[in-house]
C-alpha cells in the first residue's frame, strides 16, 4: 500500500493494459473528424456550379453521398470504441474497488452501510462510466472538432473566423457557469439517492416491526421525504440543462445573420467577409457544424458533472486508510505451535475510535485444548475480545497472541485451519446451501461438506430439498435454528484447531437448542473452545469461567 | 411535502398510461411548446435559403443591403421564439420524467411497506431492490424519450416531408423512398436489441447481487480468509458484465448512422434532379433558394427518421424494465384506521382451546387455554417440545389459530390490522431498527418524551455518555450499538408504542442477567393496568410472575409458578437445572 489508488491511477492503467484498442479509438475519433469536413465542401462546390449556370455532374452528387456515408460509418466505429473503452474503465475501477475491501479494517464496515458502500460500486461508478463514453472522451472528440471547423472556416473567409474567436470563448464562460450552478445540485441528489437506495433493503429487513407497530405511513413519509430531496435537485439541474442547448443555437443563428450582413455589405467589408454564394451555403452548414459538438459539450457537461461528485467518493474510498498492522513491527518469532497456548492476552488495552476505553490491561492465557467461557455485563468487551482474537481490530497497547503469533498478521489463507467462529447470528453468502458451509472454498470437497452437516444434523434436511446441497442459499428453507446449526457447519468445515462461540442470538425453541447444544458438543471435540454465552448453561457447565470487566 | 407538487397516488398503478395521465399538466406544455418548436424548426431551412438567395441576388446587384438587414434580423427573431419554445418543452418533459420517477418509487413503495413478512421473505431481496429502483429510472428514461420523440421525430417528420412536397412532390417522394428501408431494418434489429437489452440486465441484476454479498458480508469473508476467493468470483461478474455492457452498447448505439446513410441515399436524388430544377429542365422551377431548403429539410428528415430508430429502442428498454415493476405495482393502500373500539378501557385477554401450526410444519400447539387480566405478566416458556415463539406470533397475526383468542369482547382473528396494533405490542429477536438516531429509532415520528422508556430499559446513562446523547446514529441495522443496547433499545420502542397487550419474545436474550432484573422490576411500574405475556426460556425471574403458561408436548398447562413447581415435574426440573447452571454468572 504504498501508492494511492485514485481514478486517475486506474484509468492509466487500463490505457497501458489496452494499448492497441486505446491507440485505434484515437485512430476512429480523428477519422470521424476529419471526415465531417468534407461534405459541405462538395455542397460549396455543387452550389458555385449551380450559380455559373452549370449543369451538376451525377458523380458529384453520388461522392457527396460517398463522403457523408463514411463520415457516419467513421462515426459508429467511435461510438464502438468509446463504449469498450468505457467498458474497461469501469471494469478496472470496480476491480480495484473490490481489491480495496481487503484492505479497509473491518471498523469501516461497521461505520458505513452496506446500501451505501455499495451505491458507490454501483450508482457511482455508472456514473464514471457515463462520463467515459458520453463524457470526456466524446468532448475530446467533440473540441477537436470544434477546432477542425475553425480552421476551414478561417480559410474561408478569416473576417467570419475571427469573429468566431471571439464568440467560442463567450460560449465557454457559459459552459462554465451552468457546470457551476449543475454541480451543487448534482451532487444533493447523489446524496439523496443514496438514502432512497438505503431505505428499501431496511424496510425489507424490518418489515414486523413497521407492520406490528402500524408505521407503514410513517416509513412512507420518511421514503418520500428522500425522493423529494432527489426531486428538488434533479428538477434544478433540469432547468440548466434545458436551457443551455436552445442558448447555444440561438447564439448560432446570430452569427450566420451576422455574417450575412457582413457579406452583403461590399465595399471594403467585401474584402474582409466576402463570400460566393456556394461559400455562404457551406458556412452555414459549417456553423451549424461548429455549434453542434459545442452542444454536445453542454450535454456531455452533465455527465461529467454528475460523476464529478462520483468520482470524488470513489477516490475517498479508494483513498480510505488502510486497516494498520502495529504488531507487525514487533514480530513474535516464528510460532513453536504446541508449546504456546492456543489464545493470550498479554497487558491489552482497547478503545473504539474516540469512545472510552473497552478495557486496559486486560490480561489471560487459554491453553491449547482449553474451554474457557467469558462471563460479564453487556458492553463489558466479551465480543470485543473476540474481534481482536480474530484480528479484525487491533490493541492499542499489549498483544494478542494465537499459538504465539500476533492476531494481526495471521495470513488469510491459514485463517481456516486456525478458527472456527460460529457468529451471533448466521450471515447467508450469495451461494448454495453447500457454499454457505464451504464459502466457496475449492479446497473443502463436498465429502468435507456432508461431514460437517451430518455432524450439525443437517444431512438430512439438506437432502430433502429439491436441489440438495445445490439449492441456491435464498431458496433454502431453513428455519432459525437449522441456520444456527449451519452457522456450526460452516465453523467446523475445515477442521479449525480454535472455535470461537459467539452468544446466539436467535431464540430457539428447546428442541433446537437440544439440538444445537449436541452439535456443539460434536463440534467441540478435540479442540480449543473459547465461548460467550449466557444461555446454553448446559453446555458451558464444565468451563473455566473468565469474568470480564467488572472493575468499571 | 414540496410546495404545490405534491407526491401523487396514482390510481391504477399497474397501467403504463395511468402515469401519462397524471401529468397531463406538465404534458400539455409540452404538447403546445413541442408543436410550436417542432413546426418552427421548418424556419431554419426556409430562411438559410432565403438569406443565400438575398445574397446571390445583391451580389447580382437586384437587392438592395437594407432588406438583407430585414431579412437577417427576421430569421433571428423566429429563432428566438423557436427556442424560447424548445427551452419550456425541454424542460417540462423532464419535470414530467422526474414527477412520473416519483410517483413510480412512491408507489411501488407503497405495496412493498404493506407486504407481509411471508411475501417478502419469498422474494430475493437483491432482485427486488433492482427491480424497484434501477428499473424505475431506466422505465422513466424511455418513457421520457418516447415523449420527447413523439415531437422531435413524429411532428417534424410530418412537417418536412409537407414541406417537401410543396416545393417538389415527385423529387420528394422519389428521394424519400429510401426512409421506409431504414423503418424496416430498424423493425427486424428491434428484437436483436431486445434481446441483447435484456441479458445485460440480468448481468446488472448479478453483479449487483455479488457487489451486495461482498460487501455485506466482508467480516464473515474476512474471518475465514476468503476476501481474495471472492475477489476473483467477483471479477468472473464483471467480465461477464463487461462484455454483455458492450454487445447491448454495440447493437444499440452504432445502427443509427446506418439508418441514416441509408435514407441519405436520397441526397443523391436531391442534389442530381434538384440541380435540373434549377437550370431549368427538371420537374419544376427552381430558384437557388428552393434547393438550398430543399436539401437542408431533406437532410434533417433523414437524420430525424434515423433517430426513429432510437425511439423503437427507448420505448422497447422502458417496455423490459416496465415488464418487471408492474407485477410490484399494485393499488394504492391507505392504511385502514377506522374502529369502533374504545382503546381507553384495559382489555381482558381469554385464550381458549388454541391450536396452531407452521404453514408447512408438522409440528403443533393444541388446546392452549389460559386468561390475562390487565396488570397481569404472564410468563410463557417450555421445556422439550418448545413452540414458544409460534404462540407469540399467532398474536401478530403470522401464525393462524384454530380455536379462540378474544381480546376484551373482540375475536383476535377479527380484528383489523390496525386494532390490533393498538392493541397488541409485540417484540421478536431481531432488535429491526432503522439506521437513523436512537430517539427517532424509538419514536417512530410519535413526539412525546422518551426519557421515561430509556429509564426503563436501564439505557439512559449510557445514552447519557454518547457524545450526542440519544440524537447517536445506530448504524446499519443497530450495528454501531452492542448487542445489549439494540436489545434495550428495541425494548423501549415497543414500551413507547406500547398498547394494552405485551408479548415480548425474549427480550433479554443479549442482555446480562442484573440489568434484566433491573429492566424487569421498571416493567413491572410501567405496565401497570397492561397485560404482558414474557416468552422466555430462561426461568428465574418467573418465581415474580403473576401466572405462567407451561407448554409441554404440545399441550399447555396454566397455572403459577409455585404451583407448577409443585404439581409438574418436567417444569420443576427444567427450573431447578438454570437455578444450578446460572449461578455461576452472577
Amino acid at each position: 500500500m504504498t501508492k494511492k489508488s485514485s481514478l486517475h491511477t486506474v484509468v492509466l492503467k487500463t490505457i497501458t493494459a489496452f494499448r492497441p484498442m486505446t491507440v485505434l479509438t484515437v485512430i476512429t475519433i480523428i477519422g470521424a473528424i476529419v471526415a465531417a469536413l468534407f461534405p459541405p465542401l462538395i455542397l460549396e462546390r455543387i452550389v458555385n456550379n449551380l450559380t455559373a449556370g452549370q449543369p451538376i455532374a451525377f458523380l458529384l452528387a453520388l461522392s457527396y453521398l460517398g463522403l457523408l456515408a463514411l463520415s457516419g460509418l467513421l462515426e459508429s466505429g467511435q461510438n464502438i470504441m468509446i463504449t469498450k473503452f468505457g467498458q474497461k474503465i469501469t471494469h478496472g475501477l470496480r476491480g480495484e474497488m473490490c481489491t480495496k475491501l481487503q484492505n479497509l479494517p473491518a471498523a469501516y464496515f461497521t461505520a458505513n452501510e452496506p446500501g451505501k458502500i455499495t451505491s458507490r460500486f454501483v450508482n457511482d461508478v455508472d456514473a464514471v462510466d457515463a462520463m467515459f463514453t458520453n463524457g470526456i472522451i466524446s468532448m475530446f472528440a467533440d473540441a477537436f472538432k470544434v477546432l477542425s471547423i475553425l480552421a476551414v472556416i478561417f480559410y474561408k473567409s478569416t473576417g467570419l473566423g475571427l469573429l468566431m474567436l471571439l464568440i467560442i470563448p463567450l460560449m465557454f464562460a457559459l459552459t462554465r457557469l451552468f457546470q457551476q450552478r449543475m454541480l451543487t445540485s448534482q451532487l444533493a441528489n447523489r446524496v439523496a439517492i443514496s438514502k432512497v437506495n438505503n431505505h428499501v433493503p431496511e424496510t425489507i429487513r424490518n418489515i414486523r416491526m413497521i407492520h406490528t407497530l402500524f408505521r407503514q405511513q410513517y416509513m412512507e413519509q420518511q421514503y418520500d421525504a428522500y425522493i423529494d430531496e432527489s426531486y428538488r435537485a434533479t428538477d434544478k439541474s433540469n432547468l440548466y440543462d434545458s436551457i443551455y442547448s436552445p442558448i447555444v443555437i440561438f447564439f448560432s443563428a446570430a452569427i450566420i445573420a451576422l455574417m450575412m450582413v457582413l457579406a452583403a455589405m461590399g465595399g471594403s467589408m467585401q474584402q474582409f467577409f466576402g463570400l460566393s454564394v456556394g461559400t455562404a451555403v457551406a458556412i452555414i452548414a459549417y456553423v451549424g457544424k461548429i455549434f453542434e459538438p459545442l452542444e454536445s459539450i453542454g450535454m456531455e457537461i452533465q455527465n461529467i458533472q454528475a460523476a464529478v461528485a462520483g468520482i470524488r467518493r470513489i477516490n475517498e474510498f479508494l483513498q480510505e486508510t488502510p486497516s494498520q498492522h502495529p504488531d507487525s513491527v514487533h514480530t513474535h518469532p516464528e510460532p513453536t505451535v504446541n508449546a504456546q497456548p492456543a489464545l493470550c492476552f498479554e497487558q491489552v488495552s482497547f478503545r473504539y475510535d474516540d469512545d472510552t476505553p473497552v478495557f486496559s490491561d486486560l490480561s489471560f492465557t487459554v491453553a491449547s485444548g482449553e474451554a474457557v467461557t467469558f462471563i460479564g455485563r453487556t458492553g463489558a468487551g466479551k465480543s470485543t475480545i473476540f474481534r481482536l482474537a480474530l484480528g479484525l481490530y487491533h490493541p492499542d497497547a499489549g498483544r494478542v497472541l494465537i499459538n504465539g503469533v500476533a492476531a494481526a498478521i495471521i495470513p488469510a489463507a491459514k485463517k481456516r485451519a486456525l478458527f472456527g467462529y460460529v457468529e451471533q447470528s448466521f450471515h447467508l453468502v450469495a451461494g448454495t446451501v453447500a457454499e454457505q458451509i464451504s464459502l466457496f472454498d475449492p479446497d473443502i470437497s463436498r465429502q468435507q461438506v456432508e461431514t460437517a452437516a451430518r455432524l450439525v444434523g443437517l444431512h438430512e434436511s439438506i437432502v430433502a430439498f429439491p436441489d440438495g446441497y445445490d439449492t441456491p442459499g435464498e431458496k433454502a428453507a431453513f428455519s432459525q435454528g437449522q441456520f444456527q446449526l449451519l452457522a456450526i457447519a460452516r465453523a467446523v468445515v475445515a477442521a479449525p484447531q480454535i472455535l470461537l462461540l459467539d452468544e446466539i442470538t436467535a431464540n430457539l425453541d428447546s428442541a433446537t437448542e437440544r439440538r444445537v447444544l449436541e452439535a456443539l458438543k460434536r463440534a467441540s471435540q478435540g479442540r480449543t473452545v473459547i465461548s460467550i454465552s449466557h444461555r446454553l448453561q448446559e453446555y458451558t457447565q464444565n468451563h473455566r469461567m473468565i469474568e470480564i470487566g467488572d472493575h468499571r | 411535502m414540496s410546495q404545490g407538487r405534491p407526491i401523487k397516488n396514482v390510481t391504477n398503478p399497474d397501467r403504463i398510461g395511468s402515469y401519462f395521465r397524471l401529468e397531463a399538466g406538465p404534458l400539455l406544455l409540452v404538447t403546445v411548446s413541442g408543436l410550436l418548436y417542432n413546426l418552427g424548426m421548418l424556419a431554419g431551412p426556409y430562411f438559410e435559403g432565403q438569406l443565400v438567395q438575398r445574397l446571390f441576388d445583391i451580389i447580382n446587384g437586384n437587392k438592395t443591403f437594407a432588406s438583407m438587414v430585414t431579412l437577417a434580423l427576421t430569421y433571428l427573431a423566429v429563432i428566438l421564439i423557436v427556442q424560447v419554445m424548445r427551452a419550456i418543452k425541454r424542460f417540462y418533459v423532464r419535470r414530467f420524467a422526474n414527477n412520473t420517477s416519483r410517483n413510480m418509487r412512491h408507489m411501488l413503495y407503497n405495496s412493498l411497506v404493506n407486504m407481509s413478512k411471508v411475501e417478502l421473505e419469498q422474494e430475493d431481496l437483491g432482485a427486488v431492490m433492482t427491480k424497484a429502483i434501477a428499473d424505475v429510472d431506466a422505465c422513466v428514461e424511455g418513457m421520457r424519450k418516447f415523449t420527447t420523440e413523439i415531437f422531435d421525430t413524429g411532428v417534424v417528420l410530418v412537417a418536412y416531408l409537407g414541406l417537401l412536397f410543396f416545393y417538389d412532390w415527385r423529387l420528394a417522394m422519389l428521394a424519400s423512398l429510401f426512409t421506409p428501408l431504414a423503418y424496416l431494418i430498424a423493425g427486424g434489429l428491434k428484437t436483436r436489441i431486445t434481446r441483447y437489452n435484456a441479458e445485460y440486465k440480468k448481468s446488472a441484476g448479478r453483479l449487483n447481487n455479488a457487489t451486495m454479498d461482498r460487501i455485506s458480508n466482508a467480516v464473515t469473508y474476512r474471518i475465514y480468509g476468503r476476501e481474495q476467493n471472492r475477489d476473483q468470483a467477483y471479477e468472473a461478474h464483471l467480465q461477464d458484465y463487461e462484455q454483455r455492457a458492450v454487445l447491448a452498447n454495440l447493437w444499440e448505439n452504432t445502427m443509427q448512422p446506418l439508418y441514416n446513410i441509408i435514407s441519405m441515399c436520397g441526397a443523391v436524388l436531391v442534389i442530381y434532379f434538384g440541380a435540373r430544377n434549377v437550370q431549368g429542365s427538371g420537374w419544376t422551377s427552381w430558384d437557388i433558394a428552393a434547393f438550398t431548403t430543399f436539401l437542408s429539410a431533406f437532410t434533417k428528415m433523414a437524420l430525424k427518421s434515423s433517430k426513429a430508430a432510437k425511439l423503437f429502442n427507448a420505448v422497447q428498454k422502458a417496455q423490459v424494465s416496465w415488464q418487471r415493476i408492474k407485477p410490484l405495482m399494485k393499488a394504492y393502500v391507505v392504511p385502514n384506521t377506522n374502529t369502533t373500539l374504545d382503546f381507553s378501557r384495559p382489555p381482558q385477554l381469554e385464550v381458549t382451546d388454541v391450536s396452531l401450526r407452521w404453514p408447512g410444519s408438522t409440528w403443533s400447539l393444541n388446546a392452549i387455554s389460559f386468561s390475562a387480566a390487565p396488570g397481569q405478566i404472564i410468563g410463557v416458556t417450555g421445556a422439550v417440545a418448545g413452540g414458544k415463539s409460534t404462540l407469540g406470533k399467532a398474536f401478530i397475526g403470522e401464525v393462524p389459530y384454530q380455536g379462540s383468542i378474544r381480546v376484551g369482547d373482540r375475536e383476535l382473528s377479527e380484528l383489523s390490522a390496525y386494532e390490533r396494533s393498538r392493541l397488541i405490542a409485540y417484540l421478536g429477536h431481531e432488535p429491526e431498527l432503522m439506521s437513523c438516531s436512537i430517539a427517532e429509532n424509538i419514536r417512530l415520528g410519535k413526539q412525546e418524551s422518551i426519557a421515561a422508556v430509556l429509564e426503563t430499559v436501564c439505557l439512559d446513562q449510557e445514552i447519557a455518555q454518547m457524545p450526542q446523547g440519544a440524537a447517536t446514529s445506530v448504524g446499519s441495522g443497530g450495528i454501531r450499538l452492542s448487542g445489549g443496547q439494540q436489545a434495550r433499545t428495541a425494548l423501549a420502542r415497543t414500551l413507547y408504542n406500547a398498547g394494552p397487550i405485551l408479548i415480548l419474545d425474549d427480550p433479554f436474550s443479549a442482555v446480562d442477567r442484573r440489568t434484566e432484573q433491573a429492566i424487569f422490576r421498571n416493567l413491572r411500574r410501567l405496565a401497570k393496568g397492561k397485560i404482558v405475556l414474557l416468552i422466555s426460556h430462561r426461568l428465574y425471574l418467573f418465581p415474580d410472575l403473576d401466572r405462567v403458561l407451561f407448554l409441554d408436548n404440545g399441550s399447555g398447562i396454566f397455572s403459577t409458578h409455585a404451583a407448577l413447581l409443585k404439581e409438574n415435574n418436567a417444569y420443576a426440573r427444567l427450573y431447578r437445572a438454570q437455578m444450578a447452571g446460572g449461578e455461576q454468572h452472577d
